[in-house]
């Protein structure tokens, strides 16, 4: 123990000697380091005639691959009315098409006219408020949709990749984006490219009126019985008066009742254009094999008309707003200021600034909440909703009972003051710089993350290398930005609070 | 669009663990030897694929085993490390301590440097650390730059070998878990796998949960989890992997510097106790006011144990068959795809080696739909005992555990990890082969004599949590006697009847 006692005195001088010299030795690592970085990334884009941008990066180890289709659309392209039509499309992509998920296409097709006006009496007889009508023809519905089930095999697109050795098959919804991604094991590449043609170009929206019922379970799951869904929900629709981030991806629960296979179809065809998609491929690949096979099997489909313009401008916000939500459990807290999308100037300052107050048990608000005041359980900053428009930096907070969100939010308000104020410490950028690069080599490690983050830049910037700027771009920020920016958006004026407070049920 | 399996990190075991035991079955006996194009191709759609996989170098170090896979590809570096000894084997009196030491390895500094000089250090050197593990043993691992090699395990080392256990750092580790406890009932998922843990298991760690009592002072202190890391973070408990920019020459240093910092256990640790399962079969309903959703749980326990035989992988595929083989399988496609009852519905089939596991099923869905859900749920798996699985059913989840056999491999850590979890359990080193080789056997008639022997519908335990006044609790009954459980000590029923 005395050695080691030994060890710890000489550790923390280290400490110190590190603290002080950390920067300089990162400096003196960083060429080779990003040099490494980029030759790792040697990726081949293909854009095809019909303009899909087709990333392909060959990637050393195991025979796998990885291949994400991430498509523009999201709830930013919805309106009242058709809000969770991009989520419910998305769902439904899975259930196959003309030739996969049936065994006699036209016998099923003669069905679906024949649901959709039962669909229509659905809705006009809820709008008389006539529940008994409704009932009968809901059971019409689904005494239809068990006729047309004898033709057909929904789970038989996720059958076939799953035989073909197929890991994580899923897609996922996000207010702009929607993006399908599985792993495979890389000798399986032209049947995923086959199969992955044919659902983009040709879904049929099979099991439309079950899928419903299983989006609106989805929705309950997630916001009407989750306390934090339905808080960031209130958020965001109090923040955000004009602008699509207001709604909720999943949709309202009236939308999500009433939307008719034609508007989610019309939805498919305005948004799903070749033009719309990035494909990347990271992994065992042989770029020349991928982009035969992409001008083979993507080359052939439609380009899309380009998809309608998002004219919404969210308003300057002139005060603060506020909201509570009532539930039968313990409180919760969150803050959002309004701050630029993510293709601004000042973002690379804010993302620092988010990871100054929440970034680690060194972080200010951290320390301050959790390890000194003791009035929080945790504490997380995050930017929010999307990232092509203007948006939130939200913090979120879950106190330590007894204490309550009004206290939480008194001392978050004086750390980020003091912060505005201050500015971070040289220490503090230097420990976050050398998280930065750290992060950088780390976000090389899976061949799914990576072609997560070339797709999103791809899609947000137009040029997927603007993630190999993106460490250095954080690394150059300096304190007074840091200062400039929470100066700039973290103010009175620009935020929204909400909390859950608990009492007697939730409001109906 | 899929439902998230990531399993539940508050519930690591139990129920929550027949995730992790399903998991468990996927990645079963990843062992370094395999060569890839050994295994045979039994079934057509089978594809034997040319990748040698790379395979662990096993030295030993002072007695401790240490493994090694040297990957340049990045700068990196990943220490793994595992220690037997858990908070199941120390009783309930030492539940908190045992529970608490992996976060306090983290959070309690090392002695000599308290905890914000750790902190810095792990943030200055952009390090990552995990620190965890279930009943059984502790798991951490730190992964670094390999030019902070050094620093790296220097620090990991004094922070597993000679932890400071900062005794404010135990007062904040029981303020947070005083909060989980209040928060406990928020959600009816939370509240009905901890309850169905307890009933099925009782006082057996499986069932426990940290309650006001077990973090009491008396229970938890400084000196309480400091005997608990004597008698687990000592040298006769540890096994260490390392993954990455490093070869032997210069890891043999760190290693002989890092394993000569644990002291030689002075006692060895008690075995995890096996559990003495209840088997009371029926519907238990806990009533949650206002819940929008209810919580099913249907299960009761089986005797099918993880082992080279027949059963096992029958099992195994026939669990697959039934609802953990994706959006095709006969749970997600009949109560999801064809009757929207749920967003997500999954079976279970766990094999523990040591103790009987549970074959059962679980979902959330509408008060409205509950009773319908349950009943169809049972009549999906009964279905399996009347009638064998079609070929293609079998061969889908044959083919999907054989064909995607190569990411078992897809990351070294994975196998690294792998290695040092079967040699902790001892398997047999050709495990893998001998799993992929096993569900190659299984056929439709394995599968349904696997039901036949092991499905047994009549004596399962099925919970109920949600909102009874909107379940149509007259239908239940049909599964068995109805019993209305009372809220329990932590106010569990929040709601009125």
């Amino acid at each position: 123990m005395v050695g080691f006692k030994a060890a710890g005195a000489l550790f923390l001088t280290g400490v110190a000697t590190a603290t002080i010299a950390g920067p300089a030795r990162a400096q003196a690592t960083e060429d080779l380091r990003t040099d490494g970085v980029r030759r790792e990334l040697e990726v081949r884009r293909i854009v095809l005639d019909n303009g899909m941008r087709v990333l392909a990066l060959p990637r050393p180890g195991a025979p796998v691959v990885s291949l994400v289709v991430r498509f523009a659309v999201g709830g930013v392209n919805e309106r009242p009315g058709t809000t969770g039509a991009a989520h419910f499309l998305e769902h439904l992509l899975f259930r196959g098409t003309e030739k996969t998920g049936t065994e006699d296409w036209e016998a099923e097709r003669a069905l679906y006219p024949l649901m959709d006006a039962a669909h229509d009496s659905v809705v006009a007889a809820r709008v008389r408020g006539d529940g008994a009508e409704m009932e009968r023809l809901l059971a019409r519905i689904s005494a239809l949709e068990d006729s047309a089930r004898v033709f057909t095999d929904p789970g038989e697109f996720d059958r076939i990749l799953r035989r073909a050795g197929a890991r994580g098959l899923n897609a996922t919804t996000s207010n702009d984006a929607t993006t399908y991604f599985v792993d495979l094991p890389s000798h399986r590449l032209r049947e995923w490219f086959e199969l992955e043609a044919d659902r983009m170009a040709n879904p049929v929206l099979r099991g439309f009126y079950s899928e419903r019922k299983v989006v609106i379970e989805e929705r309950k799951l997630r916001v009407e019985g989750d306390p934090g869904g339905a808080l960031v929900e209130a958020h965001l629709a109090a923040a955000f008066s004009v602008h699509p981030y207001r709604h909720p991806v999943v949709g309202y629960m009236t939308d999500l009742e009433n939307l008719s296979r034609e508007e989610v179809a019309a939805y498919h065809r305005s948004y799903y254009g070749a033009r719309n998609a990035v494909t990347v491929i990271v992994g065992d690949v042989d770029p020349d094999e991928i982009e035969a096979l992409a001008r083979r099997h993507f080359g052939p489909l439609p380009a899309g008309a380009p998809p309608p313009p998002i004219t919404a401008k969210e308003p300057e916000q002139r005060g603060e707003r506020r909201v509570e939500l009532v539930f039968d459990v313990e409180p919760r807290l969150r803050i959002g200021w309004k701050v630029p999308a993510a293709t601004h100037h000042d973002t690379p300052a804010l993302e620092l600034l988010a990871t100054l107050l929440t970034g680690g048990r060194s972080s200010r608000l951290h320390r301050r909440l959790i390890l000194e005041d003791r009035i929080a359980a945790s504490v997380s900053a995050s930017l929010q909703p999307g990232s092509a428009f203007p948006r939130l930096l939200v913090l979120d907070a879950v106190p330590l009972g007894p204490n309550t969100t009004a206290q939480v939010e008194e001392a978050v308000y004086a750390e980020v003051e003091r912060l505005a104020s201050e500015g971070p410490t040289e220490v503090e950028l230097a420990r976050v710089g050398n998280q930065v690069r750290a992060g950088a080599v780390r976000g090389l490690v899976s061949n799914f993350g990576l072609a997560l983050r070339l797709a999103e830049n791809e899609a947000l910037f137009g040029d997927w290398r603007a993630m190999l700027g993106h460490p250095e771009r954080l690394r150059a920020v300096t304190a007074d930005e840091v200062r400039h920016v929470a100066r700039k958006y973290l103010v009175r004026e620009g935020r929204t609070v909400a909390t859950v407070v608990r009492g007697e049920g939730p409001i109906s | 669009m899929n439902p998230s399996r990531r399993p539940d990190r508050r519930r690591p075991r139990g129920f929550g663990a027949l995730s992790a035991s399903r998991s468990g079955i996927a990645l079963l006996g990843i062992v370094s030897t395999v060569q890839f194009g050994a295994i045979p191709a039994v079934l057509s759609g089978q594809t034997v694929v040319d990748f040698v996989p790379p395979e662990p170098e096993r030295r030993v170090v002072e007695g401790v085993p240490v493994y090694l896979i040297q990957d340049n590809t990045l700068p990196l570096v990943t220490f793994y490390a595992r220690l037997e000894g858990g908070y199941a084997r120390f009783g309930r009196e030492n539940y908190a301590s045992g529970m608490a030491l992996p976060a306090l390895l983290r959070y309690g500094g090392v002695a000599g440097a308290p905890p914000d000089s750790v902190d810095r250090l792990i943030e200055h050197y952009a390090l990552q650390t995990t620190f965890g593990g279930g009943g059984g043993a502790i798991t951490s691992s730190v992964n670094t730059l390999s030019e902070y090699l050094n620093e790296a395990v220097e620090l990991w080392g004094a922070m597993l070998a000679d932890p400071g256990l900062d005794s404010t750092e135990v007062e904040i580790w029981r303020g947070r878990q005083l909060e989980q406890v209040r928060r406990r009932t928020d959600d009816p998922g939370t509240l009905a796998v901890s309850r169905f843990n307890r009933m099925i298991y009782g006082d057996h760690p499986i069932g426990w949960e940290l309650t006001a009592a077990d973090l009491s002072s008396d229970r938890l202190s400084r000196a309480s989890v400091l005997e608990i890391a004597r008698r687990v973070m000592c040298r006769d408990n540890l096994s260490l992997g390392v993954v990455g920019d490093v070869d032997w020459n210069t890891l043999r240093p760190l290693a002989n510097t890092l394993v000569r910092r644990f002291e030689a256990c002075a006692d060895s640790v008690p075995p995890t106790p096996r559990p003495q399962v209840n088997r009371d079969a029926g519907v238990f309903v806990l009533h949650r006011a206002e819940a929008a959703q209810s919580v099913l749980i249907l299960a009761h326990t089986t005797d099918v144990r993880l082992s080279d035989d027949s059963d096992y992988y029958s099992a195994s595929i026939g669990n697959s068959v039934l609802g953990a083989g994706g959006f095709s399988s006969r749970l997600m496609s009949r109560l999801r795809s064809e009757r929207g009852y749920a967003y997500s519905v999954s079976s279970l089939w766990t094999t523990p080696r040591d103790y009987e596991g549970l074959l059962g099923a679980t979902t959330r869905t509408s008060p409205e739909t509950a009773a319908a859900a349950a009943r169809l749920i049972v009549e999906t798996m009964n279905g399996l005992r009347l009638e064998p699985p079609t070929e293609m059913e079998v061969r889908t989840a044959s083919d999907a555990i054989v064909n995607g056999f190569v990411f078992s491999f897809e990351n070294p850590g994975q196998i690294i990890s792998r290695t040092m979890f079967y040699e902790s359990q001892d398997l047999p080193s050709d495990w893998l082969s001998r799993y992929v080789r096993g569900v190659q056997r299984v056929t439709p008639e394995t599968v349904h004599r696997a039901f036949l022997r092991h499905l047994r519908p009549g004596e399962m335990t099925t919970l109920v949590v949600g909102d009874t006044t909107r379940m149509d609790m007259a239908a239940f009954a049909d599964l068995g006697p109805v019993t209305f459980l009372d809220a329990g000590e932590e106010g569990e029923s929040s709601g009125s009847r």
